[in-house]
Parts: C-alpha cells; structure tokens; sequence
C-alpha cells in the first residue's frame, strides 16, 4: 500500500518513540555509574486500573485525584505511561548524611518504614538517579515533539497497585499524542457552576467582606 | 602568542559566559515537584573562585576516608571553565506535604519532629532532608546536561562540589541539598580519561615535573 492514513502513523510513531525514549532514560547519567533502574511502560487496562486507583483517593489526595480524572480522559487518545522504580537502601559509599543517617551502612541498617506511596529511608542519590532518568525520558520526549508531564502521583499508584514490582521508590512519565496538550490547562472540565461550587467550598475568604462588615 | 590565537582564546571564554548562562536557564524551565522557589541555579566563572572551591573540595577529602575522590575531583574542577551549583531551598526546612514517606518517617509530621544531623565536619548534607523536594535537583542537574549536550559542551556533574559550596557559604543560607556540574569549552574534555591517582598525575603536575622543572637547567647547559 503506498497511503497509510494519519491515525495508522500517529499510533506507529507513537509507540517507536515510547521505545526511544526509554533508550535515552536507561542511557542517561548516573551516579557512581549506578545504573540499577527499573523501567516499564503501562498502557490500556493497566493504566485505567492505575487512574481508577488515583481518582478514588479523592479527598485524601485532591491532587492524585485530579491526576486520575485526567489519566481516565487522556487514555482514550495515544498514551502511555513510563513507570522508573529503584530500591531505596544505598550502594554508593559516600556517607553524605543527606537521608539523616552518618553512614550509609547505618541507613542500609534502619528499620524499613513501608507504606504504599514509597518504602523509605531511602538513599538521597538513588532518589537522585532515579529523578535523573525521568528528566532524560522528559527530554527525550519533548525533542519527539510528544505531550508529557512527570508524575508522582501515579507512580506512587503503580507502586501501590504493584504494577511494578520489586521497588521502593519510583517517579513516572506520562507521554501523549494527543491532538492537544493534555496535561495543562484541562478547563473542559471546570464548568462554570463546577468551577463557582468548588472555589467557594476551598477558599471562601476569597469572597468574603470584612469580618465585622455589615452584609 | 600569535594575534589571532589569543583572539580565540578571549572568543572562547566569552563562549563560556554565554553558554553557562543558557544552561542555567534550562535547568530552571526543567519539572519542580511540589511547587515553586525550589531550587537556584548559581554560575561560578572567575578562576579564582574555582580555586576556592577546589581547594574547599581537597579539604574536605581528608575528613574521611570515603571522600578520598573528593581530590581527584578538585584537579577536574581546575580545568573546569566554569561551576554552575544547582541547590535545593526547601528540603531542608519544607517538607512537601504530601507523605510520601521517601525519607522513611511516613508522614512529614514526623519528619519535622526528626532532630537533624549535627553540622558536624563528617557531615555533607544534615539530613534527613525531604526526599521528595531534594529530588527536584536530579531535574535541574538534568536539564543542564541536556542543553549542554545540545550545545556540544562537555560537563561533569558532581555532589562533592555542592557539599563544598555550601560548606563555604556561598549559596543561599537554606540549601539542604547542592550538587554542582561543570562545563569546558575545550577541545579534550577533562572530565572524561581520568588515569588512575589523578589528583597527582595530571596535566598541570606532568607540565611541572617534566618541563618546568627541568627547563632551567637545559636552558644553563645548552646556552
């Protein structure tokens, strides 16, 4: 066939620069030529159960929820998610005192703390190299000309719905082809009765007169 | 020395001035978890204040034994062109609210109960710092590579320069956590082959032994 239609070639390119653009994470710089990152990418029903598990945090976490209400927009266009997870104890000797601890054998040492957004205390450095290989993947997207934002707030749901596993701490990158951007500036969704409730609910010293004024 | 070589040798210095300064802009636009007035990019380009900060650096290597390379750092840093140290503000004093537990104390209640580490000479960073905020270094450290890659400069990214700018007290008062990168315009990058005992094999100490201290001598014999 010598025509390939637009949504053929958005999907195909799509999923080619998911690819290249884990290669310039996992190439990326790291300390002490650590590089013990894990990587994975979540798409369709994986995803969804990741959005569903973010937007039920609802009160608890307005900001996962707003992430997951979004995610469950954004999934019906080409989306896909980069999970990177790390373990948290450190391997670098460098005995910075960062995580609170002199040595990092006496962090290597302390008492596991679990929980489902992270497992800590967790190395400075591994946290560093971790963050190091988003920016990359963040990088590489943009040059590709994708849709993309960093997340914490998913990452922590794929840790705690144990999408990925093996992991104490982990930072995600979404990437979109979307028509447009998806990430920022989502007002389709604030109508205007939605909008007015919601502000007058969280910040009603907005409106309000002088306390003592005659209303 | 030639007009025109010393022409490129002022060209190339102005190249540096220019070009930290658009790296420093790219580490700036880079994510922020948590919010804004996170993090400070700051442009070390005299090479009398990178000496400062070489020398803090070798003074630091001889408090313990696990910053040894903190010398074989330094003798990069010297052929450096210029340091860009990137802090973090609130890590220190800010935890990010959202109980994510990175630093291991569940929520960040606990963690601004948590008594500091002592700003004791053995002690770099006095944690336990807000992992999640300290993390917004790695994309501000991040950014900068990448523009620097885009402009074809070599770079060099290392904490043990942080820990000394902020020993020195030349980046602003709240920085918890600093890590700093260096650039060189030049045409052997020499933050890559590094021989083993650099700090006393390198460059400057090889022009010393074999020419310097030797040319006297030759110049009194064959004269």
């Amino acid at each position: 066939m010598t025509i390939r239609q637009m949504s053929e070639l958005v999907e195909k390119g799509f999923q080619r620069s998911v690819e290249l653009i884990s290669l310039a994470a996992h190439n990326s710089f790291r300390f002490n030529n650590r590089n013990t990152i894990q990587m994975i990418t979540v798409e369709d029903e994986d995803l969804e159960q990741i959005a569903e598990y973010c937007f039920s945090l609802g009160d608890m976490s307005p900001l996962a929820a707003r992430d997951g209400r979004n995610l469950v927009q954004m999934m019906k266009e080409p989306c896909s998610l980069l999970v990177f997870g790390d373990k948290r104890k450190s391997d670098f000797n460098y005995n910075c005192g960062a995580c609170g601890y002199r040595t990092c054998a006496e962090m290597n040492k302390a008492e596991e703390v679990e929980s489902l957004t992270a497992n800590g205390p967790s190395c400075v450095f591994k946290n560093i190299n971790l963050g190091i290989a988003a920016n990359a993947a963040a990088s590489a997207a943009h040059a590709l000309g994708l849709y993309c934002r960093v997340f914490s707030t998913l990452a922590f749901g794929a840790k705690a719905l144990e999408v990925i596993e093996g992991v104490d701490i982990c930072i995600s990158v979404c990437v979109s082809a979307a028509k447009k951007n998806p990430y920022f500036d989502r007002h389709e969704y604030w109508t205007q009765e939605h909008w007015d409730e919601t502000f007058a609910k969280e910040f009603p010293p907005y409106n309000r007169g002088f306390i003592g004024a005659v209303e | 020395m030639e007009r025109s070589i010393l022409q490129y040798e002022t060209d190339r210095q102005e190249a540096v001035r220019v070009a930290a300064r658009l790296i420093l802009a790219s580490g700036t636009t880079t994510p922020r978890v948590g919010g804004v007035g996170e993090c400070t990019i700051h442009i070390i380009d005299d090479p009398c204040d990178i000496e400062d900060v070489c020398q803090k650096m070798e003074e630091m290597a001889g408090i313990k034994k696990s910053w040894s390379f903190f010398n074989r750092d330094a003798a990069m840093l010297r052929d450096a062109d210029a340091l860009l140290i990137a802090t973090s503000l609130r890590c220190l004093n800010d935890p990010a609210d959202i109980n994510c537990n990175m630093c291991g104390k569940l929520v960040c209640e606990y963690l601004k109960e948590e008594e500091k580490l002592p700003r004791d000479p053995d002690v770099a960073y006095t944690g336990p710092l807000c992992t999640f905020r300290a993390t917004n270094i790695a994309y501000a450290v991040d950014g900068m590579m990448n523009q620097a890659r885009h402009l074809g400069i070599d770079t060099g990214t290392y904490w043990s320069m942080g820990a000394a700018a902020m020993r020195m007290g030349i980046i602003p008062r709240d920085t918890g956590f600093a890590m700093g990168m260096a650039i060189s315009i030049t045409e052997k990058s020499p933050f890559r082959d590094i021989p083993k005992n650099y700090a006393d094999i390198n460059q400057r100490s090889m022009t010393d032994r074999m020419i310097n201290r030797l040319w006297p001598q030759f110049r009194s014999i064959y004269s």
